[in-house]
């Protein structure tokens, strides 16, 4: 038979007008429809791939399904496919029609080529029109019996397409336990993957209302079964071994020669060309052996390796996702990775994305016996070609001149990079500059003399002018020009575009001021003037307050602008460690992707990250709005830390905020209440003695100090079990998976410190509180407990993690809870339980 | 770094005696298997979609791709995104985007390792990757995605399988000349799996004649720093096999120095064990091309090659010169030598030449230098000037110079094959050995 028409052989690539075509091919296709001249399954095929064609670039084909339909009765197996393409594309929107298909369908499930039945089954599953899954079950009961193995893969699946479409029809039809004898008993490995993700799906989601579901899923992690799944490993495919190897994280091993069983039958895995299968072995191994500190640590030694050549040998978009995961080791462990820096060291032609991950890298693991080959490299990266990891790079030696004691060789560095005149370079080390001089005041005198040499008119980044101007003010002494630098900014006052800069103006004229008034004098009047008419709040209201505080008394101004300076010991970590420990638990998952726990982006359905994000950045500055989010408490407690040790609160910020994730929010949010809390702080060193000025201090302190002086309602008591009991291993569980419910942090008493010294009396006074110690460690001046405690005549567990740091005298628990809603009053009980401690 | 080292108290374990039914009580809160992937675009390098796969009864709409496409650069480079409503995987393959949505958490390296698996499979059925070829064989592409994932769930993505099931383009239009509208023209051979423990070997390949290579492909990465100094020098290396043999061959391939290798990673179908205890690759061979096992040789002393750039700047001016030679003879010819470099955005105009091979700069700043072989009688040298852009003294970013070489029959590691034994013989067999080195990331910085 000739083909209909010439042009539908060789259809054009170019875009269809639309309708007219579609109506085209419905007459071509109906033509075809009955006829078996020889090589009509040619001209179908034409048909068909134009008709998918349309369909793929968009083009609503679906007037032409009776015709498809028609058509697809053929052995060919390719037209049956496209067939299939097309029907499940488009069965959703015409149920009627759909009915049509299914008959044809359900033949094909008879077909004598297994491949033509477990096709047609798949795709009969794939319809998921509801008012047809009575059509189902005839051909899944019979898929899954099939004697072809690729028939009956499909068939596992197909219960679970299944399930979701009606979860009755497929329990009544007691597939579930269909699917469990063939997991235990069918020879193909393929088909007992299936059942397993099929199973765990199925289970899992009756587990809330069917009490036999929740037996069935606990079984899943039953010893014998995932000895069954482990010791068959290898006969999987790479995804199911994957699948199984998830189930094993959850698998709780009985006891130690367990867990080293398990560890010898994955052992090779670690070895797996596919980097979905080591990254996965490297969870069980990591959580296996949580518990066993020495362990670990060989675990660490062992997984390094293979972890180290994925990242070297794979794509850039697998290294970046393997550098994530050991980003996160590296943070945990540093010393294990020392020795292996080289493997960070940046290639020319790695991504960015890629680079900036190594940057982070070289920071965590830089030590004392690297730091000077590391900071050799990264300053060779800042004369880089890409800007964006210039400054990244610069960025990395400052975080390790902070973090590290011995600072000499790499002070030199960062002041080379000024030498370099390149305006960015010189930004980024500017800011450095100022934060490495808040922690080491010593290097002022190195330092100051190199930044006295650049012109400010060279620099307009806002960050890093507002950086230089803050030298200016603070070692306004030990520069001959101080004050005349200033005077020149403060005339430009309004040319100058950013309100952090202008804030910085005002505070660096004022401690100018103090140390050489006669030179300052005018200029600060300039300034004060200015910053009363700036159109911003804050330069306004800071202005205001500068001047009346001056108008007080110009000693309290001083101490409460220009105080004593106090080197800052620690900056505050982006993360805690709370934070951070839970994105280890979620080992191979998104959360270490974003390096933020899942609860943080993905409890709500249809919320983005990006509106997570927008909270963590904002510090709520009202203890309502920070009970809500626990996270931002998490960030408030560490700001509380910096603003004792600090009177430049925004900086701090500048630096803190900046992780290089990419969803952090921007800085810009949070600026207002930074700015509030950074006044609220410089308020309670003058306090007492401006009481009676016409300024309201009380108002700006009871804004500024939130959670931590505000007391908390005390809840209803708790009542506890004091025989509770919970073995270690059900509380490792528990720990694993259940989310914090609340973070606080106390001071211990002195008496309560003095009695640290035998650790074991903290155990014993809790336990007359009922709350019982399950485990304790550490060192003078650290220690850790685990403590749990159970509500009375109730199964319900409190689990604690408490670290006491004797030198600084202070509790930080963290609280776990079956019931979230009396966690808070556990907290409290705890809290009193405590600060008894050490009373006679 | 403060390390609490934490102890299990005797009395909890006490506790656990007396209360054996408490672990029962304790609630799991582990998470959901849902669908992983919902479903596969793949995208033109003008951001159209060629092809979509929905892979869950979770519809993605396609305007997902248009929010990915109008994303700022340094963002939609990143391989994992989070849009509005998904989660987004995207591998970049020749231009072509594998973009992958989820709406639930999953393994991120899973779903990229099955992106690149797609892109691999699709390349090496299609022998290559473009717009035109997608296009042209989309259904191919579908039959393929098929096969590899079953509602969001990774299934078979070994080549060997796939192969089996669904023939490649061209055998495809050969075969129907000959039997056309025929029945289906694989399924005699479709994998039973059944009984079969090798997953990547098809039921019973027959050759009549019996052959095998192995080739060792190294590429050699090394940092050269501003100092002159080699800071990294390390070989990542492959052996690349391929085979055609009848029935169940089962190999056994030694080294003469296995003690070099370093961070191993096996095709599937290596036994671990022998390897483990004398260092044997022990195993039965995948059906064609395949790779049985990368590995990566570190802290190498030398390079073959040597590059001395010097620029020395003056008011406005550059002087550049670059000499390539040979600090290492391998013993073979290395061949192939360029180096490339990018000229820092601030360099108006530049005047290079050299005295051996050809010099281009393209319009991108990138020049090149093509060198080819060392001549025996002189150092290839390139020299010239660089102008600076107005008001620029002295150059204050440099350019890092890309090596290229390539050396045949010989492994820089130093890694040699000894034997490669099989256990029965099959008649009129022929075994072949290659060896090549090449440069990967070779960076010399100025």
């Amino acid at each position: 038979m000739p083909p209909p028409a010439a042009s539908a052989r060789y259809p054009s690539p170019s875009q269809p007008s639309g309708k007219s075509e579609v109506t085209d091919l419905k007459s071509q296709l109906r033509q075809l429809a009955g006829s078996r001249a020889p090589g009509v399954d040619d001209s179908k095929r034409d048909l068909f791939k134009k008709v998918i064609s349309y369909m793929t670039i968009g083009i609503d084909v679906s007037s032409v399904f009776g015709e498809m339909v028609m058509c697809s009765a053929t052995s060919d197996i390719v037209l049956k496919k496209m067939c299939y393409l097309y029907v499940g594309n488009y069965a959703k929107g015409n149920p009627d029609l759909s009915l049509l298909t299914i008959n044809f369908l359900q033949r094909d499930c008879k077909d004598e080529d297994p491949m033509i039945r477990g096709l047609a089954l798949r795709s009969l599953c794939s319809l998921r029109v509801p008012n047809l899954v009575e059509y189902l079950l005839g051909p899944l009961g019979s898929g899954l019996k099939d004697n072809n193995s690729y028939v009956r893969t499909i068939a596992v699946t197909g219960v679970l397409k299944l399930y979701h479409i009606s979860a009755s029809t497929c329990i009544d039809a007691e597939f579930p336990a269909t699917l469990k004898s063939l997991m235990l008993h069918d020879s193909d490995a393929q088909v007992v993957a299936n059942c397993l993700a099929a199973l765990q799906e199925i289970w899992s989601l009756e587990a809330s209302h069917s009490e036999e579901a929740c037996r069935e899923k606990e079984s899943l992690l039953s010893k014998p079964l995932i000895y069954y799944f482990l010791n068959r490993i290898k006969e999987f495919n790479e995804w199911a071994q994957c699948l199984i190897l998830e189930l094993a994280v959850k698998y709780v091993p009985s006891d130690s020669n367990d867990i080293f069983d398990i560890m010898n039958l994955l052992e090779d895995r670690l070895q797996h060309a596919n980097g979905a299968v080591v990254l996965a072995t490297v969870k069980v191994f990591l959580q296996l052996t949580l518990s066993m500190t020495d362990v670990h640590q060989q675990v660490y030694e062992r997984i390094k390796s293979p972890l180290l050549t994925l990242v070297s040998s794979g794509s850039p978009e697998q290294s970046y996702a393997i550098l994530s995961h050991l980003h996160l080791l590296v943070v945990r462990a540093p010393f294990i990775f020392a020795s292996d820096y080289k493997h960070f060291y940046c290639q020319y032609n790695e991504p960015s994305y890629v680079k900036k991950l190594k940057l982070e890298m070289l920071t965590a693991i830089a030590n004392e016996s690297n730091t000077y080959e590391i900071v050799t490299e990264l300053c060779e990266y800042a004369a880089n070609v890409d800007i964006e990891i210039a400054r990244e790079s610069i960025r990395a030696v400052g975080k390790i001149a902070l973090q590290q004691y011995d600072v000499n060789a790499i002070v030199d560095r960062l002041l080379q990079f000024l030498e370099m005149e390149k305006d960015y370079v010189t930004a980024e080390t500017l800011v450095l500059v100022k934060d490495l001089l808040r922690k080491h005041p010593q290097w002022s005198h190195d330092c100051i003399s190199v930044v006295g040499g650049i012109s400010s008119k060279n620099i307009q980044e806002p960050k890093a002018k507002a950086a230089l101007i803050w030298m200016l003010g603070e070692y306004a002494q030990d520069m001959s020009d101080a004050p005349y630098i200033l005077e020149n900014l403060i005339e430009n006052w309004e040319e100058e575009h950013s309100a952090e800069v202008r804030l910085h103006l005002l505070t660096a004229a004022m401690k100018c001021f103090f140390k050489r008034a006669p030179e300052t004098q005018k200029a600060l009047g300039i300034a004060l003037a200015a910053g009363i008419a700036d159109f911003h709040q804050d330069v306004h209201d800071r202005a205001l307050f500068y001047y009346r505080v001056l108008q007080y008394d110009v000693h309290v101004a001083e101490r409460v602008v220009s105080p004593p300076q106090q080197a800052v010991s620690a900056f505050a970590d982006t993360q805690s460690s709370e934070i951070k420990d839970r994105i280890f638990d979620e080992f191979n998952s998104l959360s270490v992707i974003y390096q933020k726990p899942s609860y943080m982006f993905t409890d709500k359905e249809h919320r983005g990250p990006f509106e997570f994000s927008d909270e963590l950045g904002n510090i709520p500055i009202t203890p309502e709005a920070s009970s809500e989010i626990v996270p931002a408490q998490q960030y408030e407690a560490n700001d509380k830390d910096l603003l004792l040790s600090t009177d430049e609160k925004d900086d701090n910020k500048g630096l803190s905020s900046n992780n290089g994730s990419a969803y952090t929010a921007p800085y810009e949010s949070s600026n207002i209440s930074s700015q509030m809390q950074e006044l609220a702080i410089s308020g309670p060193a003058a306090s007492a003695t401006t009481t009676q000025s016409s300024f309201d201090f009380d108002d700006l302190l009871g804004l500024g100090l939130s959670t931590a002086s505000v007391p908390t309602p005390s809840p209803p008591l708790l009542k506890l079990n004091p025989r509770a009991s919970l073995d270690p291993r059900a509380f490792q569980q528990k720990w694993r998976q259940l989310p914090i419910s609340s973070t606080q942090e106390y001071s211990v008493n002195p008496q309560g410190i003095a009695a640290l010294t035998v650790p074991q009396s903290l155990i014993k006074h809790m336990q007359s509180h009922s709350i019982h110690c399950i485990a304790s460690g550490g060192q003078s001046p650290n220690f850790k407990f685990f403590f749990f405690a159970q509500k009375e005549a109730e199964p319900s567990d409190y689990l604690t993690e408490c670290i006491i740091n004797s030198s600084s005298a202070k509790a930080q628990i963290k609280v776990k809870a079956d019931e979230q809603s009396t966690s808070q009053a556990f907290a409290t009980v705890f809290e009193t339980a405590l600060s008894k401690f050490g009373m006679p | 770094m403060n390390r609490l080292f934490v102890c299990f108290h005797g009395n909890g374990r006490r506790k656990q005696a007396s209360n054996q039914g408490e672990g029962i009580t304790r609630q799991s809160c582990d998470s959901i298997r849902r669908e992983m992937l919902q479903c596969i675009f793949l995208l033109s390098d003008s951001g159209e979609v060629m092809l979509e796969k929905q892979l869950t009864g979770h519809r993605v709409d396609r305007s997902i791709c248009a929010w990915f496409w109008d994303q700022p650069d340094s963002f939609k480079s990143l391989p994992v995104i989070a849009s509005p409503t998904h989660y987004l995987f995207q591998i970049v393959r020749d231009g072509i985007t594998f973009l992958a949505c989820t709406q639930v958490e999953m393994p991120p390296l899973m779903a990229i390792e099955f992106l690149c698996r797609v892109a691999d499979v699709l390349s090496d059925y299609l022998g290559g990757l473009n717009e035109d070829l997608v296009k042209d064989n989309f259904i191919i592409v579908y039959e393929l995605l098929d096969e590899m994932i079953d509602n969001g769930f990774p299934l078979t993505t070994e080549p060997n399988i796939l192969r089996e099931m669904i023939a490649p383009p061209n055998l495809v239009s050969k075969m129907l000349s000959v039997v056309t509208g025929n029945a289906s023209n694989v399924s005699d051979t479709l994998p039973s799996g059944a009984g079969s423990c090798v997953p990547w070997r098809p039921t019973d390949p027959k050759y009549s004649s019996n052959e095998v290579y192995v080739d060792l492909v190294e590429e050699m990465d090394a940092i050269v720093n501003r100092d002159g100094e080699l800071v990294k020098c390390e070989v990542y290396g492959e052996v690349q096999m391929s085979s055609q043999l009848t029935g169940f061959p089962d190999l056994t391939l030694s080294f003469a120095n296995p003690s070099v290798l370093e961070d191993m990673r096996f095709h599937p179908c290596v036994r671990f064990r022998p390897w483990e205890s004398h260092q044997v690759l022990s195993f039965v061979p995948p059906d064609g091309q395949f790779k049985l096992m990368s590995y990566r040789v570190k802290k190498l002393k030398n390079t073959p090659l040597y590059v001395k750039p010097q620029i020395t700047s003056d008011s406005g001016t550059c002087r550049v010169s670059v000499l390539v030679g040979i600090r290492s003879d391998p013993g073979k010819t290395i061949e192939s030598i360029t180096l490339s470099f990018q000229l820092p955005h601030c360099v108006s105009s530049a005047d290079l030449s050299s005295n051996h091979g050809t010099v281009t700069i393209l319009s991108n700043k990138i020049c090149t230098w093509t060198i080819g072989r060392i001549p025996s009688d002189k150092t290839p040298c390139l020299s010239g000037t660089l102008a600076l852009e107005t008001g620029l003294e002295r150059l204050h970013v440099y350019p890092t110079f890309k090596v290229g070489f390539k050396i045949m029959g010989i492994a820089l590691s130093g890694l040699r094959i000894e034997k490669l034994d099989l256990k029965t013989i099959p008649p009129r067999l022929y075994k072949g050995f290659r060896a090549q080195t090449r440069a990967g990331e070779f960076d010399v910085r100025l």
